[in-house]
């Protein structure tokens, strides 16, 4: 493991629940804080092969550097980090849990993700992205390799935004707290039962949330005790140490795409 | 006993993974074909399955699995056979990557090329005011709202454009990727060329200016591989139009 870092940006959203998932497994990674917002993903040392970081779905997420390869996407990174680990307890064993798991991961980063990053980047970096000089944007648009990632950064310069997509984003956020309260209702813990990379994923998402889409929480007391068991527990205090800044939920960069097909 | 139950249609994209990772690993299904162009997927007997009205769905024994890709994970760990993904943990992250490279930014465009010159004239024959009703049904709004573009002929010609524009290049991706390595991800034959193959073997006849022999001849070397495995012979006989039949004659000539 000695050749692989882990560049990750302030711990929110992806970043978040990756450290969260490298502290959960015990593997000894060397982690290295760069800015998201500052383009700085584009510019690692020894990336060769970059068309994972550089396509990756989710947008400006952490980075697993390995042998000159660019490992992106948090819940494969989390996955690696389990396989790597020989099994830490992040994915159930059984086939059908495991199933469970990885459905629940992908309506997260499909429906939940987007509409997280739309909300928080407007709330909280487009003051920033809207302020930098030209110079030092079009240096970061002209590292951005993906073309339609550039737009979303691009939009979000020039404060785009889609009244539609905004109303549709805090839908969704609502609609999967009431899924969280809903799956919690047998009295379980965890989301899947027992703790894996489905709670990290959703809690990274939803954690910023807790104070820009407040009445979505309202009345969800189960959603809100599984956060606080989720606060509480070391990899993500681990995780939160890794913040440069006081309150990391509020850092945000552009992030996935909301899905233009169905 | 396996006792699953496939509900699928063409051996192809969502549909054609779980069929393919099915007869590769030798479980024996009942195939359960619904008809996505007389709309199947959103009757009230399907719905009760899958309530996103969305294909491919499986049953093993009381469970219900839904999510193409989860799906196969699902088979291939449930189980005995041949195994589909790699031992190795960094192979494992890049066939996860491709496979969602596919499934959430490629695939999509793929769908909207395909839904506007092929699926939508297909359907478009029916009276307005059936179509109408059959929008009604949709679950998923997004769904319903891609439905009415395909039905109406209404997609945008910037969409269009641009869902061109990433085929060109993710089939671009693709060539390098398979310069590199025998399989997609790693030099196995796993679930994401299963994943990929299904969404990509209709290439040379669909887009043969970005798809062929000369501009992509690592693709067509691992899209012959591919289609000679016997799994997939199996699977495309279960195909009831002459889409498979058509793409055969295809590989055939590769
Ligand atoms: N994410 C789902 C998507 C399933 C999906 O969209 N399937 C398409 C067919 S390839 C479908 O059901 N289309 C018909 C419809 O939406 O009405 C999966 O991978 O299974």
């Amino acid at each position: 493991m000695a050749t692989a870092i882990l560049y990750h940006g302030e711990p929110n959203g992806p970043s978040l629940s990756v450290l969260a998932a490298l502290a959960e497994s015990g593997l000894d990674i060397e982690c290295r804080s760069i800015n998201l917002l500052k383009g700085e993903r584009y510019t690692l040392p020894g990336a060769e092969q970059t068309l994972a970081s550089d396509m990756a779905v989710e947008g400006e997420g952490p980075v697993l550097l390995k042998d000159g390869e660019t490992m992106s996407e948090a819940v494969f990174l989390a996955q690696y980090f389990d396989d790597a680990a020989g099994s830490c307890g992040l994915q159930p064993k059984d086939a059908y849990a495991h199933w469970e798991m990885m459905m629940w991961c992908r309506q997260t980063t499909e429906r939940l993700a987007p509409a997280v990053a739309y909300i928080g980047n407007l709330a909280t970096s487009q003051s920033v992205v809207g302020a930098m000089d030209e110079a030092e944007f079009s240096a970061i648009a002209k590292s951005v390799f993906s073309d339609d990632l550039r737009e979303r950064w691009q939009d979000l310069r020039d404060n785009r935004v889609d009244a539609a997509k905004l109303e549709d984003s805090k839908t969704k956020v609502a609609q999967f707290v009431e899924r969280v309260e809903e799956k919690l209702a047998d009295g379980r813990e965890w989301l899947m039962g027992d703790f894996s990379i489905a709670d990290l994923e959703t809690f990274a998402w939803l954690r910023p949330m807790a104070a820009l889409e407040a009445a979505a929480f309202k009345g969800k007391l189960r959603a809100a005790a599984w956060m606080e068991r989720l606060e509480q527990r070391p990899c993500i205090k681990a995780a939160l140490a890794h913040a440069t800044v006081d309150d990391p939920s509020h850092a945000f960069a552009p992030g996935p795409e909301i899905n233009r097909w169905g | 006993m396996a006792d699953v139950t496939l509900y699928h249609w063409e051996p192809n994209a969502n549909s054609g993974k779980p069929m393919l990772a099915l007869m590769e690993k030798g479980v024996p299904f009942q195939s359960h074909y619904i008809n996505m162009l007389e709309f199947d997927q959103h009757k009230p007997e399907y719905l009760a399955i899958n309530p996103q009205g969305t294909i491919p769905a499986m049953t093993h024994g009381a469970r219900v699995l839904t999510e193409s890709t989860a799906i196969m994970e699902y088979v291939d760990e449930e189980f005995s056979g041949p195994e589909l993904m790699p031992a190795d943990a960094q192979d494992r992250w890049r066939i996860r990557w491709w496979m969602k490279f596919m499934d959430q930014w490629l695939g999509p465009s793929f769908s909207m090329i395909g839904w506007s010159t092929f699926v939508g004239p297909m359907v478009r024959q029916k009276p307005k005011e059936e179509l109408e009703a059959l929008i009604e049904r949709i679950p998923l709004p997004e769904r319903r709202r891609a439905w009415r573009k395909a039905m109406f002929g209404q997609f945008g010609e910037e969409e269009l454009a641009e869902s061109k524009r990433r085929v060109g290049f993710g089939i671009d991706r693709l060539e390098e990727e398979l310069g590199k390595r025998e399989y997609v991800g790693s030099d196995h034959y796993s679930l994401a060329d299963i994943n990929i193959f299904n969404s990509t073997y209709s290439l040379p006849l669909s887009h043969p200016h970005f798809a062929s022999k000369e501009r992509t001849p690592n693709i067509m070397r691992w899209l012959k591989t591919v289609y000679l495995r016997p799994a997939v012979q199996e699977t495309w006989k279960m195909g009831k139009t002459d889409l498979a039949h058509r793409y055969s004659l295809i590989m055939e000539d590769i």
